[in-house]
């Protein structure tokens, strides 16, 4: 792609020698990119054209054109799957960046380097758990007959329901246990972003009157946009892809409540084998995904602080 | 200690977790100070008790174990439930399975990673651009859209049920290339150009000059891409069926709800047995860690 300006005197060998390059570019590149067109570019490709199909994996596969976008538009459990998928989306966002940042902004002032070690290790610690484990781990402890959650709660005088064949408090339950489980991350990239808001700065509002709430709206915000652009984007993407814990705790039950996008995904293309099916859906989700990723990108320029 | 190609943001986030500046504001009163230390310790309890009260259940005896109130010392103390995890699971296998397929993971991706980032960043030739936005543009591709062809594909090479089937697909990891390109590109060029002259080729220019000092940025690739894969549940699941076969993630799930149903005890026990590694690990390379995150997400 180097233009030859014309100064420049075409030597003999010198497009012997481009081509040599080129040729050790593309050998330097070539074991990354064997696996990306096997692995990634092609199975891209054969999915959008797998929704085309009618194939159940045991008889032939039977072209029958945008038919699967149809039907899944049509079908009767995809607004609940939707609704739940994003009401899990935006409650991940919001209590993880609420919760992310006062704990940051704590940590930050905690004196005590004992304590704030210890605050900071049990935050982060969960993130490093495997889901199979959390999820197996957390249905015990807010089992209503085993778990300590119950118990204590009933202590103080509240009454716990089952959370997870409760239909109005499985999704909610699943919430909080992802919020335990992923909070570490959110937490570590906020403080992590709080160390690089300049110290002149917050300095600098405190001479001049401002509270701490007047300097944390108006210096510590602005200076972490970036970052916290950052992070709601990464807890979208990640929160709309949320399939471990409910496969393993409650299986989309009770009544669909916690059925979400890639469960839908699952139990349509590895337990009915309805693989078109499960194309449409899975390309639903990537047009999701990456439409409110642009989005957010498009909205970035209002809010966020471009130091 | 100033290393090279280590950017200030990383040195913070070396230390967030050992050394942490306190950058306390005066104005926030006495009884605003403890408060924050009673929440902050709270929250801390909080977030532990469970890891507790997994050890703790897991090493009573069956009897002691789930009672209310509950426990959160196990006395007396047993080890019945540890040793009955390998009667119910062939927990051994399922961990060789688990490294055996991260170790791999880890260093093919990375190798391949490292050869494609130096030919992003160091060689200039047709076709390295749009190659490089193609491979970028794959980061909004959801993993779940591709896992169906890919099972397909797998299928057809009989490699379902096999470890095969999860480490083929995970040798390329979009991610640690463009961090690596990156990180590579703000090495500067006049070093290996000095090289060069010096009659040093592409080879010594990636693995003795840019690899030792992109260290800091391949650990923390290279920790990320071990805990995901070790954690890995989603492809498990759908890959392997038989129990040798099996990771321990979903060894474990399949351990709580599969036929010969293990005792709740003997389910934490090997929950237990599956953390406490983790934890140990955690514990020696807790800075970079957290670095690994930090930057990572930092340079995001």
């Amino acid at each position: 792609m180097s233009t030859i300006s014309h100064k420049e005197v075409r030597r003999p060998g010198q497009v012997a020698r481009r081509r040599r390059t080129a040729l050790t570019g593309w050998m330097f590149l070539s074991p990354a990119m064997v696996v990306f067109l096997t692995f990634v570019a092609g199975p891209f490709v054969y999915a959008f054209g797998l929704a085309l199909y009618d194939w159940d994996l045991l008889t032939p596969a039977e072209f029958i054109g945008l038919n699967n976008f149809v039907e899944l538009f049509q079908d009767p459990e995809l607004p609940r799957v939707l609704l739940n998928t994003f009401v899990f989306a935006f409650a991940s966002i919001v209590t993880h960046l609420v919760f992310g940042l006062l704990l940051a902004l704590g940590v930050d002032q905690l004196i005590s380097r004992s304590l704030s070690y210890f605050v900071r290790v049990s935050i982060f610690f969960p993130f490093l758990v495997s889901w199979a484990a959390v999820s197996l781990l957390w249905k015990y402890v807010l089992d209503p007959s085993f778990g300590y959650f119950a118990y204590y709660l009933g202590l103080i005088g509240i009454e716990t329901p089952n959370f997870f064949s409760d239909p109005a408090w499985a999704l909610p339950a699943i919430i909080f246990i992802d919020l335990w489980r992923t909070l570490g991350f959110t937490f570590i990239i906020l403080l992590a972003g709080l160390q690089t808001v300049p110290r002149e700065l917050l300095e600098a509002a405190r001479t001049d009157g401002a509270n701490a709430w007047q300097t944390l709206w108006n210096v510590t915000i602005p200076m972490m946009s970036p970052i916290l652009f950052f992070a709601t984007i990464i807890t979208f993407i990640g929160a709309f892809q949320i399939f471990d814990p409910i496969q393993i705790i409650t299986k989309g039950g009770p009544n669909n409540s916690t059925t979400t996008m890639v469960m839908y995904l699952y139990e349509k293309g590895f337990q009915a084998f309805d693989m078109g099916y499960a194309s449409a859906v899975a390309i639903l989700v990537f047009i999701i995904i990456m439409g409110v990723t642009l989005l957010q990108f498009w909205g970035r320029r209002k809010w966020v602080h471009e130091a | 200690m100033t290393q090279p190609g280590k950017s200030d943001s990383q040195h913070a986030a070396d230390d967030l977790l050992t050394r942490v500046e306190s950058r306390r504001r005066d104005h926030t009163g006495r009884r605003g100070k403890i408060a924050i230390n009673l929440v902050l310790g709270a929250v801390g309890v909080f977030m532990i008790s469970p890891l507790v009260w997994m050890i703790s259940q897991s090493l009573s005896e069956t009897e002691d174990a789930f009672s209310i109130p509950p426990r959160w010392i196990p006395y007396p103390v047993t080890f019945e439930n540890i040793v009955a995890v390998f009667d119910y699971m062939p927990f051994g296998q399922q961990f060789l399975n688990s490294l055996m397929l991260a170790v791999g993971v880890t260093v093919g991706s990375l190798f391949f990673s490292t050869l494609a980032a130096y030919a992003f960043s160091r060689i200039s030739f047709r076709g390295s651009r749009p190659m490089f936005v193609v491979m970028l543009s794959a980061l909004m591709v959801p993993p779940q859209l591709l896992i169906i062809p890919i099972f397909i594909m797998m299928r057809q090479l009989h490699l379902v049920d096999t470890l095969w089937a999860l480490l083929l697909p995970a040798l390329i990891n979009v991610f640690q290339i463009f961090f690596l390109t990156q990180y590579f590109n703000s090495i500067p060029r006049e070093m290996d150009e000095a090289a060069t002259l010096d009659g040093a080729g592409h080879p010594f220019i990636l693995f003795k000059m840019l690899v030792p000092l992109a260290g800091p940025a391949l650990s923390a690739l290279a920790i990320l891409s071990f805990e995901a894969s070790w954690n890995n549940y989603f492809a498990p699941l759908i890959f392997l069926s038989s129990p040798e076969n099996m990771t321990l993630p979903l060894g474990l799930v399949v351990l709580q709800n599969g036929f010969g149903q293990a005792p709740a005890s003997v389910v934490f026990a090997a929950i237990t047995l599956v953390v406490l590694p983790v934890l140990a690990v955690f514990v020696a390379f807790q800075r970079q860690f957290v670095a690994s995150i930090a930057t990572t997400g930092l340079k995001g």
